[in-house]
């Protein structure tokens, strides 16, 4: 062995591999950005549905005539929080959902009782385990017991089987179903570009989107074909694992039920083939593909896997969230619960989003990009100054999420101010610092820190002071946090205890986010991305990585809503300054409402008057907005 | 003279800062073989693209048998192929075919007829059942061409068809170029090699950074310059800029 060539080609490769940006990105954005990001909604998803979970008293009835049952009465009455008594109930009741849990009480045995509860659901079995706690707490240390419980579940064995199945073959499926749509999109668009056959097909008589429609298709069908092999393979072996593990455990497989949830991998495969082959047209190789599908791969598997975790209803917004409602119909099929809303929904939302894809998609190969070379910019003589591109805008994301998530968050923990001055200032504003010093220009240039218009001012101020309560309103009617997780929130955040004062408060909580959040994602980031992407979708992307920024599933829409605004409000001033300040005034305005308790006015308002304030709120934004549009100082000349 | 079956008028398209092609006019009728020449970089592919309509003028106008060049109209009467176009490898010659006839509005009865004429000439017959992926690079050269002329289009357009290919197959693309300038078609033919377009081409059009340098048969320039062959008349052309238009 000559060592010194296995040195020169370890060196060699090594060079070479880190030099790749995508390499990189596989390195480093996905085990240091994705994966504790997806984690962390996922397990925020899993303790706020716990929450609201233990937010819900269950429902509950006694049956038969016993002494004992006045003592039980009693005790689920002592237990308002835990427990609703309805008047009366029968088994159907329990079946059909109308009742968590019955007891029935044996008139000729005092101390016999029955609980009836329906095993195949989440609420009922919550309510018996709620039900066994209260019947031990009644026994006093080393007493007899005076209960003789018995435990019995209506639900039908098919169903039982189709509930154990709902908890993980949903999730499976739409995994499976993205797989086989992963390779299959890159090889129809990138691998056609690498091959050399895309110049062909461009200049061949056919329409753009019949050709996309026809790729999408194609993806779609080999998805699907996957889903289902994965979905009929993996139902058989859950089942004979069961059966393995308890022999005498008797549980049926609900196959008409199975075979009716596969009707979702269609527009599942339809859903993942449009958006991928969308992302595929814009790669120039394979290779750039699979960087760029890598991380949205794992961005559909968020709502996917938040829906399989968090046990919503497929009902108002989670019945249009793509992925997670997918995952939703497949688990309500599989336990026959299905409703046609739920359904409906799923198929129109799924099918809205597949042909905005393929527009997308259509759009993006009728454009010269996928022929032309890349552009090539001029540079000025003897200066290395360059503007913020596409990449770039990615990695001051990802450094930015990687000092939050690993070193500021861990100080907050301990000193939240401390923590919170410093993810800002040094973690945001740092980061901009450094990248103006890095691409030899200005920190006013890379910020856009420019004097705006008066009226784009004064715009800013209006849209800032009302946006807030459009938005808070939405996200309560569209994503409720849990009131107890809300309640922490305003605590840390805003403290009423003394500890700091409105001013300190307004800087630590208003100013300073506003300042440097701005210069960071209305700075470089949306500018960056406005290289890649034309305006509306750059806003949008930016604002949908300032939501992430904040690592809170129930702050997501709000926060995003407000990035999209804060947006629009740079890019149609041209500045950053109003940005700035209406992102200032809008936390301002939360902190004043909270220290005057007026927040808590607003929960108790009905949904009438909530309607009013939201459609005054949308009128003002809107009014702001107009101001800023088109307040775009003149270019010198 | 025959109306021109290709045409670019005073056509200009840039990217980002730089400009490929500066107002660039060239008209090619029926039965004639226009050689674009230039060395690497000149403008040649993108002017050719801009033909093929896989690119817009930013200023000027393509056309193709009088249809806007991208339009399907246009695309019907045009046949397209450069030097790196590639196939469906996982797919057979047949299928490639059939597939492009197809879009091309060819009934199936009718793409049969067409490759019983065009197998023999270009010597098919050997490996129309074979995948594409497993042909050599004369196989998958003459394919292409099949694929370019299936429809029978009066325009051919063929980016550096020679590159890469061996001397006796680039002898068999040169004879069927000058096949289909005398079955009335027009070619527009671009390459690097001055010797291959001195062979083959009718008229010559030099293309340097972006600009037609001059235009005329290969007769006619080796006249103008005052040189014994294509070579030095462009090294000429080239650092001479008074012959610019």
């Amino acid at each position: 062995m000559n060592l010194k060539h296995v040195t020169l080609t370890f060196g060699k490769e090594l060079r070479e591999a880190l030099r790749d940006r995508r390499t990189l990105a596989i390195m480093i954005l996905l085990p240091l950005v994705v994966y504790p990001l997806l984690s962390m909604l996922a397990a925020q998803v899993a303790t706020g549905r716990e929450k609201q979970r233990e937010e819900r008293p269950s429902t509950i009835a006694l049956s038969g005539h016993s002494p004992a049952r006045d003592a039980l009465a009693a005790k689920i009455l002592a237990n308002p929080s835990l427990f609703v008594l309805l008047p009366g109930g029968a088994p159907p009741d329990v079946e059909h959902g109308r009742l968590d849990v019955l007891v029935e009480f044996d008139a000729r045995d005092a101390s016999n009782l029955t609980v009836i509860y329906d095993a195949s659901r989440d609420e009922s079995r919550a309510a018996d385990e709620r039900l066994g706690e209260l019947l031990a707490k009644s026994l006093p240390d080393g007493c007899a017991p005076r209960f003789s419980a018995q435990r019995r579940s209506v639900a039908p064995q098919a169903r039982l089987g189709g509930y154990l199945l709902s908890k993980a073959l949903p999730l499976f499926v739409v995994l499976m179903v993205l797989l086989g749509a992963f390779y299959p999109a890159i090889d129809v668009t990138a691998g056609e570009r690498e091959r050399g056959t895309l110049e062909t097909v461009l200049c061949s008589p056919i329409r753009r989107f019949d050709l996309m429609l026809g790729k999408v298709l194609a993806v779609a069908t080999l998805a699907s074909i996957t889903g289902v092999l994965n979905l009929a393979s993996m139902a058989i072996t859950l089942m004979q694992i069961l059966h393995l593990a308890a022999q005498n455990f008797v549980v049926d497989v609900p196959w008409g039920h199975a075979l009716l949830s596969s009707l979702v991998i269609f527009p599942a495969a339809l859903l993942f083939a449009a958006a991928f082959v969308a992302l595929g047209a814009t790669a120039r190789t394979f290779k750039e593909a699979q960087t760029l599908l890598l991380p949205v791969y794992f961005l559909t598997v968020a709502p996917a896997m938040a829906g399989a975790i968090g046990e919503y209803d497929l009902a108002g917004l989670p019945a249009w969230i793509p992925g997670m409602n997918i995952t939703l119909l497949a688990r309500d099929l599989l336990v026959g619960r299905a409703t046609w809303y739920g359904g409906l929904a799923t198929l129109a939302s799924t099918l809205l989003l597949s042909a905005a894809a393929l527009t997308a998609a259509a759009r993006i190969y009728d454009s010269e990009r996928l022929v032309a070379p890349t552009p090539r910019r001029k540079r000025t003589a003897g200066s290395a100054a360059r503007d913020a591109n596409a990449g770039d805008a990615m990695v001051l994301f990802a450094l930015a999420f990687l000092l939050l998530y690993f070193v500021f968050l861990p100080i907050e923990q301990h000193h939240l101010a401390t923590g919170l001055l410093a993810s800002e200032w040094i973690g945001l504003l740092g980061l901009v610092w450094l990248f103006a010093r890095v691409t030899g220009q200005t920190f006013k240039n890379v910020t856009r820190l420019s004097r705006p218009r008066p009226r784009a001012l004064l715009g800013a101020v209006l849209a800032g002071c009302s946006a807030w309560a459009a938005v808070a309103i939405l996200s309560e009617w569209l994503l409720p946090a849990p009131k107890q997780m809300l309640e922490e929130l305003r605590k840390s955040l805003i403290p009423m205890d003394g500890s700091r004062g409105f001013f300190s408060t307004l800087l630590l909580v208003a100013a300073s986010p506003a300042i440097c959040e701005e210069c960071l994602f209305r700075g470089p980031i949306l500018r960056g991305l406005r290289t890649r992407f034309d305006a509306a979708a750059a806003v949008v992307v930016t604002a949908a990585l300032f939501g992430l920024f904040h690592l809170d599933i129930y702050r997501l829409i709000p926060t995003t809503v407000l990035g999209v605004l804060l947006g629009y409000l740079a890019l149609e001033s041209g500045s950053i300054v109003p940005s700035i300040v209406a992102h200032f005034c809008n936390n301002a305005m939360l902190i004043t409402l909270a220290s005057l308790h007026l927040d808590r006015l607003m929960e108790k308002l009905s949904h009438r008057a909530l309607t009013l304030v939201l459609i005054a709120s949308l009128v003002l934004t809107a009014a702001g907005l107009g101001l800023v549009r088109g307040a775009r100082p003149k270019p010198e000349v | 003279m025959l109306d021109p079956l290709a045409v670019l008028d005073s056509a200009s398209k840039s990217f980002g800062d730089v400009f490929a092609v500066v107002e660039l006019s060239l008209s090619i009728p029926g039965g004639e073989i226009y050689g674009l020449l230039g060395p690497n970089g000149a403008g040649k592919t993108t002017a050719l693209r801009m033909l093929a309509g896989l690119l817009a003028p930013g200023s000027g106008s393509a056309r193709v048998a009088g249809h806007d060049a991208n339009t399907a109209a246009a695309k019907r009467h045009l046949g397209y192929l450069s030097g790196s176009t590639g196939l469906f490898g996982r797919l057979t010659p047949r299928e490639v075919l059939d597939y492009f006839g197809q879009i091309h509005g060819l009934a199936r009865v009718e793409i049969a007829k067409r490759l019983a004429t065009l197998a023999p000439v270009l010597a098919l017959e050997g490996f129309l059942d074979r995948r594409c992926e497993a042909l050599s690079t004369g196989e998958r050269q003459r394919v292409s061409i099949a694929r370019a002329v299936l429809h029978d289009p009066s325009v051919l357009i063929l980016d550096e068809p020679t590159s890469g290919l061996d001397v006796l197959a680039s002898r068999f693309m040169r004879a069927f170029v000058r096949g289909e300038r005398d079955r009335g078609k027009a070619v527009l033919f671009s390459t690097h090699y001055m010797a291959e377009a001195e062979l083959l081409c009718d008229r010559i059009g030099f293309l340097h950074r972006g600009r037609l340098l001059v235009e005329g048969s290969p007769a006619e320039i080796r006249a103008q310059t005052g040189t014994n062959t294509l070579e030095e008349a462009f090294l000429a052309l080239a650092e001479e800029p008074t012959f610019a238009p």
